[in-house]
């Protein structure tokens, strides 16, 4: 309902294009908990499905004169099928293992984005990129764009939201624990897991289209190691197991990016050591750390009742 | 109904199980028991296809299931519970449960993420059938716990109850009642006989033999992962064999 509201009280302008951005963000981060919170599955490739998931559709739309519809439709085929490959192949490995192989990837999409110019445009990157429209309504205002990506977004958060409390779910959640222990009771733990990471894939890849859409142009930014930090620093903010924390960790990031733009490069700097000491002091991220210590507290005061 | 034909297990070199042959027949509680590192556990793991047994092949209804994986034996009908007790500590004693429901439901990723009618419906009777098993082991009043705060005699009882809710035709226990006091020792048994009137096969992993004796109509004796005896409780207590492997020999010391 709030959400409903929110672009009459912020009007059209810098707040609601904020409010889009920090959609972007947390269809991303929702992929990115459930793959990595609750699946267990540290994964740094999300960048480059939301590089993928943009530049297809550009490319598709640009080049091919796709309407933007069919492209972005094609996109998440795409990145579905580039999901099913890596996953299957990288998945056999654990923890950090798992992590430095999928940034490998990130790093492979990147680079493969800047050397071919001649379709990706390269470092001048991609624009032109015709805006969504659905007959003669154009999605070219933040308005209007809000009423789309935010319903997206609340839909992703509601099938996350269900597939959590699911048998699914439960065999994600125990998966991140123990897999030998998961398979002991039925569950094909690899399968499951390819089919987790192409789902959460397939969200980056869809904030992706709708990004490049919407911004009409497209940088190798969009697929970048520095993005895919920024993904992590979202889940970091927000909770890696709280799915409802992957919206306050894209808010406050999307805040923090448009505050910290005075300091330009010591941009960077800053979100290093913030994560640094969100990894030190509260590991499951800010969000769930400030969470345990309130019900320390809370319990400290009980006790101390007695 | 389960088959043991020669099974062995070398882990680089080191023999833990040497040519073990036995089976268990239907609706019998059989134990398996064996001093500290007589390969008990080890045999288990083979069962359940943890690891592979490096020789020698086992059956199960008649299923080859030496070289299965753990979650196609375990779709075959075997279930177990474990000597360090292993319960989910991020789902609650009854989500712990109705996970050991999954292979016997079919709702896919879109069903349950959509929460189509058709997952919806399979949810509630998973939560049902769930319910009733955490009914019989007496855990219905700490369904929302967060399963690892339970004491332990109830985290045994509640991997009891995960495995039954796969509806196992095999159960196995491994160490079943080690931090259990002799109250909750009894009780115990009367459960595995309430598992075994049902129709379950059980095998039994113990080292308190008061309980073994009492629970199990047939013993398997290892040592150093040989099969040194088999036979009735009676038997293997009169047995010189396992008399020795416990006890010690005795010699006479030449001055």
């Amino acid at each position: 309902m709030a959400l409903l509201a929110l672009p009459f009280i912020l009007g059209d302008g810098y707040y609601l294009s904020v409010m889009n951005f920090i959609a972007f963000y947390a269809i991303v981060a929702i992929g990115l908990c459930l793959l990595t919170g609750y699946g267990g599955q540290l994964s740094m490739s999300h960048a480059a499905f939301f590089g993928i998931g943009a530049y297809t559709s550009a490319i598709l739309s640009t080049r091919f004169g796709l309407n933007p519809l069919i492209s972005i439709f094609i996109a998440q085929i795409v990145s579905a099928t580039a999901a099913l490959s890596i996953g299957s192949v990288v998945l056999r490995l654990k923890g950090h293992y798992l992590a430095i192989a999928t940034l490998s990837f990130t790093i492979i999409v990147e680079i493969l984005i800047i050397e071919t110019a001649w379709l990706t445009g390269g470092l001048q990157g991609l624009s032109l990129i015709p805006y969504i429209s659905f007959g003669d309504f154009i999605i070219d205002s933040d308005w209007r764009l809000y009423f789309i990506v935010w319903p997206i977004t609340m839909l992703i958060m509601l099938f996350s939201l269900n597939l959590v409390d699911s048998r699914m779910g439960r065999i994600f959640r125990a998966t991140k624990e123990s897999e030998d222990i998961v398979r002991l009771f039925g569950a094909n733990v690899k399968i499951y897991k390819i089919k987790l990471f192409v789902l959460s894939s397939v969200f980056a890849s869809l904030s992706g289209s709708f990004y490049a859409h919407f911004v009409n142009f497209i940088s190798p930014t969009a697929g970048s190691l520095m993005f895919a930090i920024d993904i992590i620093m979202v889940l970091a903010f927000g909770g890696f197991t709280i799915l409802w924390g992957a919206l306050l960790g894209a808010a406050s990031l999307t805040f923090l990016n448009e505050y910290l733009t005075v300091f330009a490069d010591f941009k960077r700097t800053i979100y290093g050591l913030s994560l640094i000491l969100i990894m030190l002091f509260c590991p499951n991220g800010l969000l769930e750390g400030l969470k345990d210590s309130l019900s320390r507290l809370i319990s400290v005061k009980n006790a101390g009742g007695d | 109904m389960l088959d043991l034909n020669s099974v062995s297990k070398n882990f680089s070199g080191l023999a833990a199980l040497t040519d073990v042959s036995f089976d268990v027949k239907n609706s019998v509680i059989k134990g398996i028991i064996g001093p500290n590192g007589a390969g008990k556990t080890t045999l288990f793991n083979i069962i359940t296809g943890v690891f592979p047994p490096s020789k020698g092949t086992i059956n199960f209804d008649g299923n080859d299931i030496s070289h299965k994986r753990s979650d196609e034996i375990a779709k075959l009908g075997v279930s177990r519970t474990f000597q360090q007790t292993y319960l989910f500590k991020t789902l609650t004693v009854l989500e712990n449960v109705m996970l050991g429901r999954h292979y016997r439901t079919r709702s896919e990723f879109f069903a349950c993420g959509l929460r189509l009618p058709g997952a919806r419906r399979e949810e509630k009777l998973i939560r049902e059938q769930a319910m009733e098993c955490l009914d019989m082991i007496g855990l219905a009043g700490k369904k929302d716990r967060i399963a690892n705060k339970l004491p332990m005699g109830e985290q045994r009882y509640l991997e009891v109850a995960r495995a039954l809710a796969t509806e196992p035709r095999l159960l196995i226990l491994d160490e079943p009642t080690a931090g259990l006091n002799e109250f909750e020792r009894d009780d115990f048994l009367n459960l595995v006989f309430k598992i075994r009137d049902m129709g379950i096969t059980i095998l039994v992993v113990e080292h308190h033999m008061k309980f073994i004796m009492k629970v199990c109509s047939e013993l398997v004796v290892l040592n150093f992962g040989e099969k040194i005896a088999e036979g009735t409780p009676d038997e293997i207590q009169n047995s010189p064999k396992v008399i020795e492997a416990y006890l010690g020999v005795e010699e006479d010391i030449d001055y």
